[in-house]
């Protein structure tokens, strides 16, 4: 490998960069030129110093080991704005999921909220439970309640297939 | 890689062959000089060269073998370059076999190629110049000086093109209009040329130095011959139009001239505003013109010409702006076009050379200029429109020098490409007039409630997102090929790229001439470029079409088709398939029954052998690529020695 | 109109008014719904966790919508409705990813439809229902009020796979709402994204992009804000109060879901529309707004 970042001595990892490919359908992040139109609009730039056009160059040039541990990638708002704007119909969203996809798959650091999600699935279907809600006069009320009709929760196959889907590593 | 000593080997052993050689650089002239040797030692008859492409050298060795005395089309080119070695690099086994099974088809080949003539045809030593911008006009006295005629055919009522909408020009920040109008009054004076404004091509039909070309010249409702220019007409005119010249910024009369140095100075009568066409009053242009020039009963004319060749030069024209939503252009006056800011710098535009918000009239006190707006762009046009960021040097830096110090004067950008012969000077002296560069590009351009422009750019090179509120935004526009491109590539029949500019015929070895015989292609219409470019291309164009038809005559290929006449029923399905519609109907009278025979045009024929393919009947065969010919290649690709029956 | 609808989890378990004033407001112009015989997660959320797994939700969903012969589906969440678009645009192109996906699809016997047609509310009522059938059934104008429109993101963008209304300059929203015989001015905040998204991990962030937006539009004066995605709502409407304190900003801006604010003018009760579920302060709007005299 012919280089290396003087700043961190890292060297970058074409494996990763194979596997981020792979799992966004291959559709050529390299096709980004820099433009940085993504990174002027990214919604979650000024409060999270999201830079997408950052992302896309790192993940190029193979240095994802540094996204990943930065964590950066939990603070894409997911708006979409870089993917519609980008000149080369480059799309840091996904490469920015498929970073959190590694992410998990590398055992790094990834917000309980998600895993909570992914539980709450397994065991309902749903990514939340159902909730009981408060009216403007304190009342407490639930679907059945408002006079809205039963979940129809999914059937028992679903929860298996579902595990399996979760052990594929490519899109 | 090949082991051209096997080949040579095994061609040996091939029936009929009674000498094989190899030979490095076969094409120099000791090679040739071997060729020839051998053609009058051995009495050979047939010649197989098992070399490189036959686009490379195939005319070379057949000017080889016409000098020994041979025919040249007894001649049989194997391609052993790009067909196996440029390609099979990773099995030099296989790949000397395959290079063996070529040669052995070659020979089957050539054995029945038949000896053929070139034919001399006579020219028209004229040429039709499409398009009076800098291209069309430079092709056209290039072509004129050398003795030829011209017919300069212009759509608009004009000569000058975009050349002279331009302020001034990059890198020398000459003023456009002062070169260029000394060769627009060139044009009109030159006595070789024909110049017809206000005008365009209806049809072409005919083949090269044989062109016949039917042109309709728009009525003007103006007699071009008396009318002397002197403006009265526009000065009365009641009727205010937007000014296209001027981008859209400035306002002409219905009776107008493009601009003061038009040519010719002639007046034009815009029939979509005139007051008498749409609602039969006015007529005041009439009434104050002293030289009685107007003629409201003025009719278009048809005009037919024969020419040699054509050159196109129908030019370019700006990306839509508006098209790009997040860059806010139409949501206020001062985001505007490059050329629209090309118009507020030029003294004879509508400021007068000012630059003034067109909102205000104000100067601005900030200019933010946007590239690659429409270039660069794969959801618009993916190439690169190679002059933006020149026009945006030359701008800011006549900004700068116009507004003086107190403007701040900023250019977004992906990159600054300054490729050409004073280009990366010119923008360093862009830089040391206080021009700051950004390297990014915004993602949107918001307008608010009071008029205020911001927008908000991610310098990559210092990281910081800034914000810039500014009082003129120009969007630098890449160029698109002009509306009329697809018109005139169905007109004669030339092929467009993928990015809708017209075909040349090779990207780097023949950039100014398409796959049609006689036709060539000068300025923007080929792909966007600068002056200095436009100008090589249109004086390559002119030289090309001049050193085609000075000689008063051409020699054709003699690989056409030809068709049997006994065989032919008269199905037409080859006049139906031919794409250069060279097959022509004639009826005949046989036995007292009418009946209809297919001719092939010979200087039309490119010899594509599509009419061979179609015809039921077999009635056509194709001059040096007849069935049987390519049949026999066939066989010897899959039969062995034994198997083979030869005729 | 027959539809089927997939409401999502947001909607199915807490953002109850959104599901109850579609249910009232839709069969009021002729359009019947019927719901899948089961409802799970679009796979939005899983997204982040395994992208495939996520497809694999979505394709399901499309399933068991196409299993009812119906070809019309109604997603009323933004989000949903990109993800179960998205999804059907990559399975028409992408040969590798639509192996997979039908492989694990037929391991529970459902079959992929190729011809459901995906709907969002607004687009819905816009183009399949039209201005002037909503125009004729207001009973109560909204002349007077102005509501200002907030369409999302996820319902706008991507463009290239064909989305609900112009990614740059969406109008539709804002046209519904003039329908009502209300105005709905333009703003330069229109197209920020309420950040709902960014409540997985980073709270603050959120509620300081909701709280942004807000403030924007609260300044300009107008009667409410109208949104038309259960993330959203639930941003601009449960959590005002907590952007607020985020932002250090007193917010106090009435925030309806479209359907709600058409069943007012279409005459139907506040708690049928599931208006007294709203934490924002509707009542002023309602008060204003003269619809319950």
């Amino acid at each position: 490998m012919s280089l290396t970042d003087l700043m961190s001595m890292a060297k970058p990892n074409s494996e990763m960069r194979e596997r981020t490919l792979a799992k966004i359908g291959k559709r050529e992040f390299a096709d980004c030129f820099q433009c940085a139109k993504c990174t002027s609009g990214c919604t979650a730039f000024k409060l999270l110093e999201l830079k997408p056009h950052e992302v896309m160059r790192l993940v190029n040039l193979g240095f994802t080991g540094e996204l990943i541990s930065s964590e950066i990638s939990w603070t894409c708002v997911t708006c979409l704005k870089c993917m519609e704007r980008c000149p080369q119909q480059a799309s840091p969203y996904y490469v920015i999921m498929a970073l959190r996809n590694l992410t998990i798959e590398q055992g790094g650091k990834v917000p309980e909220a998600y895993l909570n999600a992914v539980s709450q699935i397994l065991e309902t279907g749903f990514m939340q439970a159902v909730q009981k809600v408060t009216a403007k006069n304190m009342e407490t009320l639930d679907r059945q309640k408002l006079g809205l009709p039963n979940i129809k929760n999914s059937a028992k196959t679903f929860k298996a297939t579902f595990l399996k889907a979760l052990e594929e590593r490519e899109v | 890689m090949v082991n051209v000593q096997k080949v040579t080997e095994n061609a040996k052993t091939l029936p009929d062959v009674v000498v094989a050689r190899h030979y490095a650089y076969t094409c120099s002239d000791p090679g040739q000089r071997m060729i020839e040797d051998d053609i009058r030692q051995y009495g050979i008859d047939r010649v197989v060269i098992a070399a490189c492409s036959p686009r490379m050298h195939e005319e070379t060795f057949r000017e080889t073998v016409a000098r020994a005395g041979l025919n040249p089309y007894l001649l049989e080119i194997v391609n052993l370059r790009e067909h196996v070695s440029w390609v099979h690099s990773e099995d030099p086994e296989k790949a000397t076999e395959k290079a063996m099974d070529l040669v052995r088809m070659g020979v089957e080949r050539a054995r029945l190629l038949e000896p053929l003539q070139k034919k001399k045809v006579s020219v028209e030593k004229s040429v039709l110049v499409i398009g009076g911008g800098i291209a069309g006009i430079q092709a056209a006295l290039d072509i004129a000086n050398a003795g030829l005629d011209v017919v300069l055919v212009e759509k608009s009522p004009t000569i000058g093109g975009k050349m002279a909408l331009l302020d001034k020009t990059f890198p020398t920040l000459d003023c456009s209009a002062c070169i260029l109008t000394p060769k627009m009054t060139e044009v009109a004076r030159h006595p070789r040329i024909k110049l017809l404004t206000y005008a365009e091509v209806e049809s072409v039909s005919g083949y090269v130095g044989n062109y016949e070309v039917t042109i309709l010249k728009k009525a003007r409702y103006v007699d071009e011959d008396k009318c002397k220019g002197c403006g009265v007409c526009a000065t009365k005119c009641p009727v205010k139009v937007s000014d296209e010249a001027n981008m859209g910024l400035g306002s002409r009369k219905a009776i107008f001239i493009l601009f003061p140095q038009a040519v010719p100075l002639v007046y034009t009568i815009d029939k979509e505003h005139c007051l008498y066409f749409l609602k039969g009053v006015c007529k005041i242009c009439e009434k104050f013109c002293e030289a009685r020039a107007i003629n409201f009963e003025q009719t278009p004319q048809r005009v037919k010409v024969k020419v040699g060749g054509i050159v196109i030069a129908v030019g370019a024209e700006l990306f839509d702006a508006s098209q790009i939503a997040e860059f806010a252009f139409g949501k206020s006056k001062n985001i505007i076009t490059n050329l629209q800011f090309e118009r507020l710098t030029n003294a004879s535009g509508p400021t007068h050379g000012e630059i003034l918000c067109p909102q205000t009239g104000k100067r601005p006190r900030s200019i933010v200029f946007v590239q690659c707006v429409g270039s660069r762009d794969r959801r618009f046009n993916e190439y690169c429109c190679r002059v933006g960021c020149m026009i945006t040097l030359k701008q800011a830096i006549l900004a700068r020098e116009k507004l003086g110090k107190d403007v701040d004067i900023y250019v977004c950008h992906i990159e600054i490409r300054s490729f050409g012969k004073g280009y990366e000077e010119f923008y360093r002296r862009a830089r040391d007039m206080n021009i700051k560069f950004i390297a990014g590009i915004p993602s949107e351009i918001r307008v608010e409630a009071d008029g205020t422009i911001r927008l908000e750019v991610f310098d990559k090179l210092t990281s910081k997102l800034l914000e810039i509120q500014s009082d003129l935004v120009v969007l630098a526009c890449g160029l698109i090929p002009d509306p009329d491109t697809r018109k005139i590539s169905e007109l004669l029949h030339v092929s467009r790229s993928p990015d809708g500019f017209l075909l040349e015929a090779h990207p780097k070895l023949r950039p100014l001439e398409t796959v049609i015989s006689g036709v060539f292609l000068a300025g923007t219409c080929q792909g966007p470029k600068d002056i200095p470019d436009t100008i090589a291309q249109a004086s390559g164009a002119a030289a090309k079409a001049v050193n085609l038809l000075l000689s008063g005559e051409i020699e054709l290929e003699p690989l056409k088709g030809v068709v049997n006449e006994e065989l032919c029923s008269g199905c037409r399905i080859c006049e139906f398939v031919c794409p250069f519609s060279a097959i022509e109907m004639r009826t005949e009278n046989l036995n007292g029954a009418e009946k209809l025979k297919a001719e092939i045009v010979e200087a039309l024929c490119q010899g594509c052998g599509l009419c061979e393919a179609a015809c039921p009947v077999k009635a056509i065969k194709i001059h040096h690529y007849t069935d049987e010919q390519i049949l026999a290649q066939v066989r010897a690709a899959y039969l062995s020695e034994s198997q083979l029956v030869r005729e | 109109m027959k539809v089927t609808v997939f409401w999502g989890c947001k909607i199915l378990t807490s953002q109850y008014a959104y599901e109850m004033s579609v249910r009232r407001v839709l069969p009021e112009l002729g359009v019947e719904l019927v719901d899948l015989r089961e409802m799970h997660c679009c796979g939005d959320v899983v997204k982040s966790v395994n992208a495939f797994a996520a497809k694999y939700m979505a394709a399901r969903v499309l399933a068991l919508a196409g299993e009812t012969g119906i070809k019309e589906l109604l997603v009323p969440c933004s989000r949903c409705h990109f993800t179960l678009s998205e999804t059907q645009h990559l399975l028409r192109s992408d040969t590798n990813l639509r192996e997979k996906v039908f492989a694990l699809l037929k391991d529970e016997k459902l079959e992929y439809p190729s011809d459901v047609r995906i709907w969002h509310i607004i687009d819905l009522l816009y183009d399949a229902m039209g201005l002037s059938r909503i125009k004729e059934k207001v009973k109560k104008s909204l002349k007077g009020l102005k509501f200002s429109a907030h369409v999302g993101c996820q319902i706008i963008r991507p463009s290239i796979i064909g989305r609900v209304d112009n990614p740059e300059n969406p109008r539709k929203l804002n046209e519904l709402i003039r329908a009502l015989g209300a105005e709905s001015p333009d703003y330069p905040e229109k197209l920020d994204c309420c950040g709902s998204a960014l409540t997985f991990s980073h709270q603050e962030a959120a509620f300081t992009l909701a709280g942004s937006k807000l403030k924007a539009i609260q300044e300009m004066g107008v009667d409410g804000l109208i949104d038309s995605c259960p993330s959203c709502h639930e941003m601009f409407d449960a959590k005002q109060e907590e952007a607020s304190k985020i932002i250090g900003k007193k917010l106090s801006l009435p925030v309806l879901y479209y359907t709600q604010l058409l069943g007012l003018a279409l005459g139907m009760k506040m708690e049928d529309l599931g208006l007294h579920l709203n934490q924002s302060p509707v009542e002023k709007l309602i008060e204003k707004s003269g619809v319950h005299s």
